[in-house]
């Protein structure tokens, strides 16, 4: 079966990226959102692709053309006229069961689900399923256009076909897909939260302030953002969150480092408070509020 | 004989089906839109006019079927049979180093393209795709490729080597390729036809000048240099292609904006240009600009003037002599005042132009005075009945 239309259900950052991918490789994609939130969905995609342009990225025909593909919806019948199901909603179980089944009932049978989280199990969100053999885990990076690999699991019982279609559809978004076996926080969640703890440890024992410890793992390792300014990006909450599930399943070597755990007591979450490892301008909050959730 | 000649792109395919005898388009047409539910096609024949289809259409090979089935239809169609198709022509973007004329395909030579692949991302695949899918639908029939890169093949070393490392030549065959060889050899053998000279004795600087642009030296026949090299973008200022420019300055914006190297390429290939400096990547909106005074018009022009002046000049001494210049291509063969102005630049050659006659358009046509020492040409480019040639002689 071609997979020529594709619903992503979620348009917070991460489903907003993936529809924009998709589009971007020529697949029509039906942007499912509940909530006023999900509205300007397509507002943000095109602040998106504009902030693309203005680099070059892209050009203006180029910006039509992906914008042309997308079409956001608040109703899940539309459902019925997809060839590949997307969900990219919120990392709560009961909440992504919920639509899985609620997808399952209106979906022609044959049709593939992903399912993005790293943290929720393949496996665990297939039981609410009849089509338990077509639930693909595909953990897609934010940025999603500009990340080139993708980590794919399956659960017990996912089909070597249902897999084989994830594959040529995460091949076709541009990605690199590397598979590994099933397991809470999958690799790159699990090494960063690892990076993170681990130079927070370093900060707390006093081995050197945040800007020193933040560059030289940066700079050594050749990457765009150093261990703080992800966290203080993705917010030190959700940071602290991961641990303590990592620490549920893996035990104490991920246990959080009591500064982490005093920061979020102290309301000190990164850019959306102002202050996390760094201190930020109300303008940087105002434009990661802009990049990221809605 | 009969000869389909099929050019696929990404997302589109042209064709023309030509009676041979004779050179006749029979009928020719487009699909445009491919991998998607509106797809259109346009086609036009012979005796029938133009009928346009609007239709889902996700394959080549469904696009290819289509083109075939208005070749044969009932009431519009041109001939009985797919059978009357002596052989298929078709448009293949990169020959490497390994296709130095055109070829009858077999499965060695699309394992050879296959390996090209890297060298035309873009085009390549869509290429093969269409040979493959007339392998499928037209068994039996002969496939030639006529490379767009085999014209210049005849370059001399000195000329295609890039000076870098050579390792990087032996390594990845990096090296000055040039492209619209099939439009440049056409106007080396109609030149000499309008000149009633065998090409052989003449040494001829040929401008193709459309949205994408190169210059050919073309001595006794054969290309010696070019302006394009690994890729389109070297060379001439283009609509929306930046042609040369020093490779440091790149790292430099990439650092400034904080940009990657995919995002450089794309400046260079589609932000860039006519585009870049005024705003249009069209010419003819140039030239309305520089009626109304439009500064950047004005500077886009003269650059882009500029730049084929000094690739003339550089040919000249390359052959160490000039017969004729041509103009063809989109630009090149409607841009009164660029010729004008180019011609007026290059006085120094002996060149004076006819001004009357430099006003004609789609025809092929001597713009120079008779005293002229150099003859300069408008010569409407066809590039599909060189593959056309090519596919008659090669499979005889």
């Amino acid at each position: 079966m071609d997979i020529r239309k594709i619903a992503v259900l979620g348009a917070g950052r991460l489903g907003r990226g993936i529809a924009e991918n998709a589009a971007s490789k020529g697949y029509d994609v039906l942007l499912f959102s509940q909530g006023a939130g999900g509205q300007d969905a397509l507002k943000r995609i095109e602040k998106s692709l504009d902030r693309k342009l203005a680099k070059w990225a892209i050009t203006e025909s180029e910006k039509k053309m992906i914008l042309s593909r997308i079409s956001h919806t608040l109703d899940l019948k539309e459902l019925s006229k997809v060839d590949l199901v997307v969900e990219a909603t919120i990392d709560h179980f009961y909440t992504k069961q919920e639509l899985l089944r609620t997808a399952d009932h209106l979906c022609r049978p044959d049709v593939v689900f992903i399912a993005t989280s790293s943290t929720l199990q393949v496996s665990d969100l297939a039981r609410g399923i009849t089509r338990n053999e077509l639930l693909v885990g595909l953990h897609f990076i934010p940025p999603v256009p500009e990340v080139p690999v993708a980590e794919l699991v399956r659960g017990f019982s996912t089909s070597e076909r249902a897999v084989e279609i994830a594959k040529k559809f995460a091949a076709q978004m541009g990605k690199e897909i590397i598979e590994i076996n099933e397991s809470p926080g999958l690799v790159n969640p699990r090494a960063l939260i690892s990076l993170i703890n681990e130079a927070a440890y370093m900060l707390d024992e006093g081995i050197g302030d945040a800007a020193a410890i933040e560059t030289i793992i940066k700079e050594s390792w050749g990457m765009t953002q150093g261990p703080f300014e992800m966290a203080d990006r993705l917010g030190l909450d959700l940071i602290l969150n991961w641990m303590e599930q990592m620490q549920e399943e893996f035990g104490d070597r991920y246990a959080p480092c009591p500064l982490i755990r005093r920061y979020v007591r102290q309301k000190r979450l990164g850019v959306k408070t102002r202050l996390g490892f760094f201190p930020y301008t109300a303008e940087d909050t105002i434009a990661l509020s802009q990049e990221q959730e809605d | 004989m009969k000869i389909f000649v099929l050019n696929c792109g990404s997302s589109s395919v042209k064709y023309k089906l030509y009676e041979m005898e004779t050179e006749t388009v029979l009928a020719d047409g487009k699909v445009e839109r491919i991998g998607q539910e509106n797809a259109q096609i346009t086609h036009q024949s012979m005796n029938h006019g133009e009928i346009e289809k609007t239709m889902p259409i996700y394959e080549h090979t469904v696009a290819i079927s289509e083109s075939l089935n208005l070749l044969v239809h009932p009431e519009v169609g041109v001939i009985d049979s797919l059978d009357e198709i002596t052989g298929v022509g078709h448009r293949v973007l990169h020959g490497g180093e390994y296709f130095k004329e055109s070829v009858l395909v077999s499965d060695k030579e699309l394992a050879l393209m296959d390996e090209l692949r890297e060298l035309g991302p873009l085009h390549m695949p869509a290429n093969i795709t269409g040979i493959r899918a007339c392998q499928k639908i037209m068994p039996g029939t002969p496939q030639v490729a006529v490379f767009d890169t085999a014209f210049h093949s005849t370059m001399p070393k000195r000329a295609y080597l890039y000076a870098i490392p050579y390792d990087l030549y032996e390594r990845y065959r990096v090296r000055k390729y040039g492209f619209h060889g099939t439009s440049h050899k056409y106007i080396a053998g109609r030149v000499g036809q309008l000149m009633g000279k065998d090409p052989a004795e003449l040494k001829v600087i040929s401008c193709h000048l459309g949205n994408g642009a190169s210059i050919a030296a073309i001595d006794g026949g054969i290309s010696v240099d070019t302006s394009m090299g690994f890729t389109p973008l070297e060379g001439l200022m283009m609509g929306t292609r930046s042609g040369d420019i020093d490779p440091a300055a790149l790292d430099f914006i990439m650092e400034k904006e904080n940009v990657p190297m995919s995002n450089i390429n794309s400046m260079l290939n589609k932000h860039s240009g006519l585009y870049g400096i005024a705003g249009v990547s069209d010419m003819r909106d140039i030239e309305k600009g520089v009626l109304e005074g439009d500064k950047m018009c004005q500077i886009a022009f003269d650059m882009y003037e500029y730049r084929i002046r000094k690739y003339i000049g550089g040919y000249v001494a390359a052959m160490g002599g000039v017969d004729a210049i041509v103009f063809t291509a989109g630009i090149g063969e409607n841009t009164p005042s660029l010729r004008s102005k180019l011609c007026e630049s290059l006085s120094y050659l002996g060149i004076t132009l006819d001004e009357e006659r430099n006003q004609t358009r789609g025809q092929d046509i001597e713009i120079s005075t008779p005293d002229s020492k150099v003859k300069v040409f408008i010569i409407p480019t066809d590039e599909e009945v060189v593959i056309a040639r090519d596919t008659a002689a090669i499979i005889g």
